[in-house]
């Protein structure tokens, strides 16, 4: 029997797989523009506008790798709970 | 342990030490190397970021390494969300296989079934 579709991904799951990787570029685009470019760029330019004060350049990924860490551990925690059996009673 | 302190007894110890480093350095894993590159590496930043040599570099350089380890792990995470979104979009779903073998696992469940096996 001969293929009638090609092998490929449903459109959910391009759609998500795409959406990931422009939200990582853009993500890789500023923080790169606010570590790297920032400090050579004159201090009264107007880009500096558009980004927060540099120390937050550390905060917030800690914070948001803190809400990861958090998630990942309720997720564990919530699934070891849910299989959880009763010991078994001779 | 303060026995290494003592002068009659340190040359031992740093012989001993040194024929040690030798055996690592000779027998040097894939982990001790990237131990010892990152440990450099964090060195080199520890130096420049707190300044412990008075190098005095341009402010500008200064303001550019210490937020480098952070930096790193956000580059590092954005390049492994992109390529798992990537392998998920171009992933190769046979969905027609998939059908087929569905149809062929309830036949097989089906035909054990008559012949006695319990599911």
């Amino acid at each position: 029997r001969p293929f009638i579709n090609t092998p490929q991904a449903t459109g959910a799951d391009q759609a998500v797989g795409f959406g990931l990787v422009g939200f990582s570029l853009l993500l890789f685009t500023y923080y790169t523009i606010w570590v790297i470019v920032l400090p050579f760029v004159d201090s009264d330019h107007v880009i500096h506008s558009y980004f927060l004060p540099r120390e937050y350049s550390v905060i917030l990924p800690g914070v948001a790798a803190l809400i990861l860490l958090l998630c990942v551990g309720t997720f564990i925690g919530v699934i070891t709970w849910k299989n959880r059996k009763p010991k078994k009673v001779d | 342990m303060w026995i290494i302190l003592d002068p009659k007894c340190r040359g031992f110890f740093n012989y001993n030490f040194a024929l040690y480093l030798c055996t690592v350095f000779s027998t040097m894993t894939k982990l001790l190397e990237w131990l010892l590159g990152a440990s450099l590496i964090g060195m080199a930043w520890g130096l420049v970021t707190f300044d412990l040599l008075d190098l005095q570099l341009p402010p500008q350089y200064r303001e550019l390494a210490w937020p480098m380890p952070v930096y790193l792990l956000v580059v590092f995470g954005c390049y492994s969300l992109a390529t798992v979104g990537y392998r998920v979009a171009t992933f190769n779903d046979c969905e027609d296989a998939a059908k087929e073998l569905q149809a062929q696992i309830k036949e097989a469940k089906e035909d054990l079934k008559k012949k006695g096996l319990k599911m």
